[in-house]
């Protein structure tokens, strides 16, 4: 039968049974060859997409919780800031204070001694002018009566005198 | 140039027992080995991220493919977009093959019925599954029972329209470039009889150029629409037989 020709239009059983055979194994090739490994690959793309997107949430939430967390913390921090520039205020007044007080202190205590001084001062000032006084007065009377007297003996008196002078004034 | 032009079939080129196997058959082999070797080339070391147009073309197939069938048949009937691509990729190329010279596979009767057989099976088997097998038999009388013979006769052309149109298409495109092989080198034949030397009025020159022309129409244009409309109906009909 071989090199024989058929006509345009003729059938053939073999070549029938041979294309659905053929239909098969080439139904079978594109699944194989061809959807098997690109749907593949298109799964694993996919998977990985998923994957990153997935670990871009993970990130951004953990960036926010940090940012959350850091806030917190700064907040915090400020108000500790704050209160210890209000302690260290608080301190420092109560120091100046203290010292305005030390030094008013002081200041009346140097003011004390400072009368007692001047009290001092004015008792012995008190007492020279005292003596004089009465060297003036012997002198005085001395002149006065043209004769010496006895400083010695008048002493007395006139110190007496000045006592009383003293008292009156 | 002989008065006698034929148009013939398929040719068997050898018999082994019973077994006859025609040049279409090789070819549609050979068509067949081509197929398996692209898509072999085409997914070779895919990866996540393509770097190569292989690749990108491969995922473009498929993903036309499965549009395809979302579009027609509807996400369910994804699994049958092998089966799509393989009767496409088989039908355009064995028809494309008649561009290098051979006879095309499509413009043999039997290999079309084989085609339009495998639907007509898909459609019944698609029947029975979906409505059970009283189900798929009472849709013959259905909407009344005296249209039985009709919807016999439609289910029964279903594929023999199929077949019938794929093939005509194909062969009636072969008849066509036979038809204009031999007029365009009996013009040449006529007009170059001036020159008196025989070996020059052999040669068919007007034979270069206008079949190229025709052709991309008759071979490329004609073997992608018979091509995608044979997988759209049989997308339609076995789709259609679920329903």
């Amino acid at each position: 039968m071989p090199n024989t020709t058929f006509e345009l239009v003729s059938f053939v059983p073999w070549t029938l049974i041979f294309t659905w055979c053929n239909l098969f194994i080439l139904f079978l090739i594109m699944k194989k060859l061809l959807f098997k490994p690109v749907l593949k690959v298109l799964e694993k793309r996919q998977n990985e997409i998923d994957t990153m997107y997935d670990t871009a949430n993970t990130a951004s939430e953990k960036a926010k919780e940090l940012e959350k967390e850091y806030s917190m913390k700064l907040a915090a921090a400020n108000e500790q800031a704050g209160e210890i520039v209000k302690n260290a205020q608080a301190q420092a007044h109560r120091k100046e204070n203290e010292i305005l007080e030390q030094a008013r202190e002081k200041a009346t205590v140097m003011t004390e001694r400072a009368h007692a001084e001047i009290e001092q001062e004015k008792k012995k000032v008190y007492e020279e002018i005292k003596g004089e006084i009465a060297d003036i007065s012997v002198s005085i009377a001395s002149k006065m009566v043209e004769r010496e007297i006895n400083a010695k003996d008048h002493e007395a008196l006139i110190s007496q005198f000045i006592e009383n002078v003293g008292e009156v004034k | 140039m002989g008065s006698e032009i034929t148009v013939t079939g398929p040719k068997a080129l050898f018999q082994i027992g019973p077994i006859i196997i025609t040049n279409t058959m090789v070819t549609s082999w050979v068509i067949m080995a081509i197929i398996a070797c692209v898509c072999m080339y085409l997914t070779r070391n895919l990866k996540v991220k393509p770097d190569s147009k292989r690749q990108i073309i491969a995922e473009k197939i498929v993903l036309m493919v499965y549009e395809l069938i979302d579009g027609t048949m509807g996400k369910k009937w994804r699994h049958f977009a092998p089966y799509i691509a393989g009767l496409f990729a088989y039908s355009f190329f064995c028809s494309m093959s008649s561009l290098v010279g051979v006879k095309a596979p499509t413009g043999d009767l039997s290999i079309i019925i084989g085609m339009a057989t495998i639907t007509f099976i898909m459609i019944q088997v698609v029947n029975i599954k979906y409505k059970g097998f009283v189900g798929s038999l009472k849709r013959f009388a259905e909407p009344v029972p005296l249209i039985l013979p009709l919807n016999l006769i439609s289910e029964v052309a279903t594929p023999v329209s199929m077949t019938f149109r794929h093939f005509g298409n194909i062969a009636a495109g072969g008849v066509i470039t036979t038809l204009l092989y031999a007029a365009l080198a009996g013009l040449s034949s006529v007009i170059l009889k001036i020159i008196p030397v025989a070996f020059i009025q052999s040669i068919p020159i007007f034979q270069v150029g206008l079949p190229a022309l025709l052709s991309i129409y008759f071979d490329v244009f004609t073997s992608f629409l018979q091509a995608y409309i044979f997988c759209m109906l049989t997308m339609v009909y076995v789709s259609g037989a679920a329903e």
